[in-house]
């Protein structure tokens, strides 16, 4: 499947989220952005526990995108970061930042 | 009896139940069923996140015999003495308890591919819908000669976490003063590039601390390595005059090592060791091979948008043993192959969506407590294999400041992946 594949993929899914639910952009984007999620997980927790490398979980959305941008232009020097996010689409990065957020909520709960 | 022999008759009594093979999985009694074969970074992944994804939709089973899994990531920090045995190890209850994984303790010895069973070494069959293959690596012992599996008791590969690694500590640990070690790296293609590098520069650590009049000698079959410029010049600088780095164009060679008298034959010398690591040549792990699935390498060629084997479409090949082409052969690129082939079997069992595959890998090594460097890639599928897009080194000669920093993380990128891991 290529990008554009995924795409058609991704505002079908918004089409039948809008009806079913009402909130469907941020619904779509969630699952989209839980599968991106999986690469950050392999060294960033989830679960509260501390280490080096920082909790990227419930962060406000623009501040989660503007330090992925920060990284991808090379601003913020970490070489892992600037890697990773030179993969990421301004979608991807409003999705992942959506699919982190998330995550407090659901552990406030 | 153990849960998991429990857990593998109620499996067995589900698939003498259903025996609709050819309908679709629509009309069957039971859900669609994944085996795993292997858990290490790149099974137990895969295996948590196709139990985690589907909520109970797919019926997931791991095949692996080892209760307690010690990562061959950070091994070499325990040689060094940075890390203890136990911190090493992770068992298999969360997979278990918290996603409702199988969890079989038992050598998988085959595969009958036509009617899609693993056949286990006590004989029985475990049904699958989809198989992952993640059985990491076996030996082609005599690719150094004189050396074999029962003269790896004397001078350990230590390649396979585990009691090789304890064994090889105690032997180094138990030296005579200014004596020598001796480190035969293998050729490529092999598990973790920067490994073998990073385990002289920690045993070099030990030996500073508790022998510093010792040298290490290391006879490499290839003429580069991975970090080649960081290594050598973190060997200058925190061990000087320690290590001796002989490529195969100025040693000749191994030509025989012998066990008894601990002599390593090169052409250019022989050299007595007082304690010796030899890792041979390596090639898939047997069961691959048993199941047809490697090609004349010895390692299982892929399809690189979802890791499926190219012998077979209900078969997934992941980390060590698959060909990934530029990826390297670690622990962080199994643990990235098996979220794109967890997203790729969902799909097809379930009809979930499946999204563009997408790879990263990252190697951390340490060089000397506080002086860590890494090599990393983002990966995407390319012309039939996996290709790079994006790539980074350290650099040579950068500040305490950032190698700290990336020692640091290196200890961050342990907790994350083993809980990305095991749950």
């Amino acid at each position: 499947m290529n990008v554009s594949d995924r795409c058609a993929v991704s505002i079908f899914g918004v089409a039948i989220l809008t009806a079913a639910s009402g909130h469907p952009a941020r619904a779509a984007d969630v699952e989209y952005g839980e599968y991106l999620s999986s690469e950050c997980v392999t060294c960033h927790r989830t679960d509260g526990t501390v280490t080096k490398i920082p909790d990227i979980t419930g962060w406000d959305t623009k501040s989660f995108i503007a330090v992925l941008r920060a990284y991808k232009t090379r601003e913020r020097r970490n070489k892992v970061m600037q890697t990773i996010t030179s993969g990421l689409s301004d979608e991807d990065m409003e999705a992942l930042a959506s699919y982190f957020a998330s995550i407090k909520r659901a552990r406030a709960k | 009896m153990t849960v998991s022999r429990r857990q593998f008759n109620v499996l067995l009594g589900a698939s003498t139940a259903t025996v609709t093979l050819g309908l679709p999985n629509i009309a069957r009694a039971a859900a669609p069923r994944v085996v795993v074969i292997g858990g290490g970074s790149g099974g137990a992944t895969a295996a948590r996140y196709i139990a985690k994804g589907s909520k109970g939709a797919i019926d997931v089973t791991l095949i692996e015999p080892s209760k307690q899994y010690y990562t061959c990531f950070f091994s070499n920090l325990y040689l060094g003495g940075l890390r203890d045995y136990a911190s090493i190890g992770h068992g298999y209850d969360k997979l278990a308890s918290n996603y409702g994984v199988n969890v079989i303790h038992e050598w998988a010895s085959g595969v009958d591919r036509d009617k899609r069973e693993v056949i286990l070494g006590s004989g029985a069959r475990v049904p699958y819908d989809k198989l992952i293959v993640a059985p990491g690596i076996d030996f082609k012992y005599d690719s150094v000669p004189g050396y074999s599996a029962a003269a790896s008791g004397k001078m350990p590969h230590a390649w396979k976490s585990g009691t090789q690694v304890q064994l090889l500590k105690a032997q180094v640990e138990a030296m005579r003063e200014g004596g020598t070690f001796v480190m035969v790296p293998p050729p490529n293609p092999f598990r973790c590039p920067p490994g073998p590098y990073e385990r002289i520069s920690m045993i070099a650590h030990i030996l500073k601390q508790k022998n510093p009049t010792a040298k290490i000698i290391v006879l490499d079959p290839k003429e580069k390595f991975s970090k080649q410029a960081l290594f050598m010049e973190g060997w200058e600088n925190h061990y000087p005059g320690m290590v001796e780095w002989i490529p195969t164009s100025i040693s000749g060679g191994v030509k025989n090592v012998n066990v008894e008298s601990m002599e390593i034959e090169a052409d250019l010398d022989t050299f007595k060791a007082d304690a010796a690591s030899v890792v041979p040549a390596q090639k898939a792990g047997a069961i691959a091979a048993a199941a047809g699935l490697t090609n004349d390498t010895g390692w299982c060629p892929i399809k690189p948008e979802t890791m499926q084997s190219a012998m077979d479409d209900n078969v997934y090949v992941l980390g060590d043993a698959s060909i990934a082409a530029a990826m390297p052969k670690s622990g962080f690129s199994a643990n990235s192959q098996a979220k794109v082939c967890a997203n790729a079997v969902r799909g097809a069992l379930t009809g979930s969506k499946v999204f563009p595959a997408r790879f990263a890998n990252t190697c951390w090594s340490t060089i000397a407590p506080g002086d860590g460097v890494k090599v990393g890639a983002r990966y995407k599928p390319g012309e039939g294999k996996i290709a790079p897009t994006e790539k980074f080194i350290s650099q040579t000669g950068e500040s305490a400041e950032v190698r700290m920093e990336t020692y640091e993380e290196s200890f961050g990128w342990y907790d994350g992946i083993t809980a990305d891991i095991f749950g």
